[in-house]
């Protein structure tokens, strides 16, 4: 991988930068902001070779990520509740706007990972690839359960299973990429505890309704599936809200001094 | 503010941390990037290290030394050093102004 994110540079950086570039990735654990600032750099070293410069874009790389991510997460926390409720409470067969809503808040929820995870990828980098994984893998199963849901409704789609089958493990993976994520960030106490315990919290409840809900294995659970569900939601919601929102405070002092 | 120190856009904040982390002797980019965290409490991707590296070295703010195995130090060049004395003057009085504003006593 880390060859291959070199490569991504043109050839003549990577005359000049490139093996003390390489010592310096092999240093330590890559995480998502490591890649995607990789990436951003790559763009850079690109444009200003072609004269264009890229003094035009605002904040720093670390900035960029922290206010990026902390938007996204505020975004992803308001859209994908919305959606649920929305499909929860639509008693038609249309699928959207709720399921577009779940949809968009997937992907806000991808971005946040990426943007917050850079604290975080240093002590934890395994955990953080797989909580920047497993909802990547979400958003395109809920892509193609969407798709699925519009051409065949409720036919089998692929290896038995219906568009909504997949459009729901979709949904699960993002929920247990959010616990993963919030584990990581009450262990390394990059972002304030209470909102990862929040977060951790919710996606908990919500994965267990997930799991159980209509499965009768757990007595009672489907009368009180409801009310969990909109618990865990509500939890796993102000968890973001929170990291979001101290995410894009942290980014204000570092904005001020750069002024 | 008004100030001598070349215009580097989005890797202003960067340059000046490397600049900083550069002051007490060269480093190579992976000592940059700890003493920066160290510093701040924030990582520097490497992406970001080496774009604020390439402007620093095109301004002859700082200067290349010979490679130890693959990993290059670099040091501060006296235009640099005198560029970063000119930068923390500017963000000490700034900060001076700002704690005067907030009816804080100087430090």
């Amino acid at each position: 991988m880390r060859s291959l994110l070199i490569r991504v540079y043109p050839a003549r950086w990577r005359a000049r930068y490139g093996d003390e570039f390489e010592a310096i990735l092999e240093e330590r654990a890559l995480g998502p902001f490591d890649v995607a600032d990789i990436l951003l750099g790559a763009l850079d070293a690109r444009l200003r070779l072609r004269g264009r410069g890229a003094d035009l874009q605002k904040g720093t790389g670390f900035s960029m990520s922290l206010r990026v991510g902390g938007t996204a997460a505020i975004v992803g926390a308001v859209l994908f509740p919305a959606g649920l409720l929305i499909s929860f409470l639509d008693e038609s067969d249309d699928l959207f706007p709720g399921a577009g809503l779940i949809l968009a808040g997937t992907a806000a929820i991808l971005v946040a990972l990426i943007g917050l995870s850079s604290f975080q990828a240093r002590q934890h980098p395994r955990l953080i690839w797989a909580a920047f994984a497993l909802p990547a893998l979400g958003t395109v199963m809920s892509c193609l359960g969407l798709v699925g849901m519009a051409l065949v409704g409720d036919d089998e789609l692929v290896a038995g299973m219906s568009p909504w089958s997949i459009w729901m493990l979709g949904l699960l993976a993002t929920i247990v990429g959010s616990a993963l994520f919030a584990l990581a960030t009450y262990h390394t106490r990059a972002l304030p505890r209470v909102a990862a315990g929040a977060l951790a919290t919710g996606s908990a409840v919500l994965l267990f309704v997930g799991l159980f809900g209509s499965t009768g294995i757990v007595p009672g659970i489907d009368i009180a599936a409801p009310a969990l569900t909109f618990a865990g939601l509500i939890a796993s919601s102000i968890g973001w809200i929170a990291m979001g929102w101290t995410a894009i405070r942290l980014d204000q002092p570092a904005a001020a001094a750069a002024a | 503010m008004e100030s001598k120190v070349p215009v580097f856009g989005r890797f202003a904040e960067p340059s000046l941390l490397i600049l900083v982390s550069l002051s007490d002797g060269p480093k190579h980019g992976y000592a940059i990037m700890q003493d920066v965290e160290a510093g701040t409490g924030r990582p520097m991707g490497a992406g970001t290290l080496y774009a604020a590296l390439a402007r620093l070295e095109e301004q002859g703010l700082i200067e290349p030394m010979a490679p130890v195995d693959r990993r290059r130090p670099y040091r501060l060049t006296a235009v640099g050093a005198s560029n970063l004395a000119e930068q923390l003057r500017g963000l000490s009085e700034y900060a001076q102004q700002g704690l005067r504003q907030l009816g804080e006593p100087r430090s």
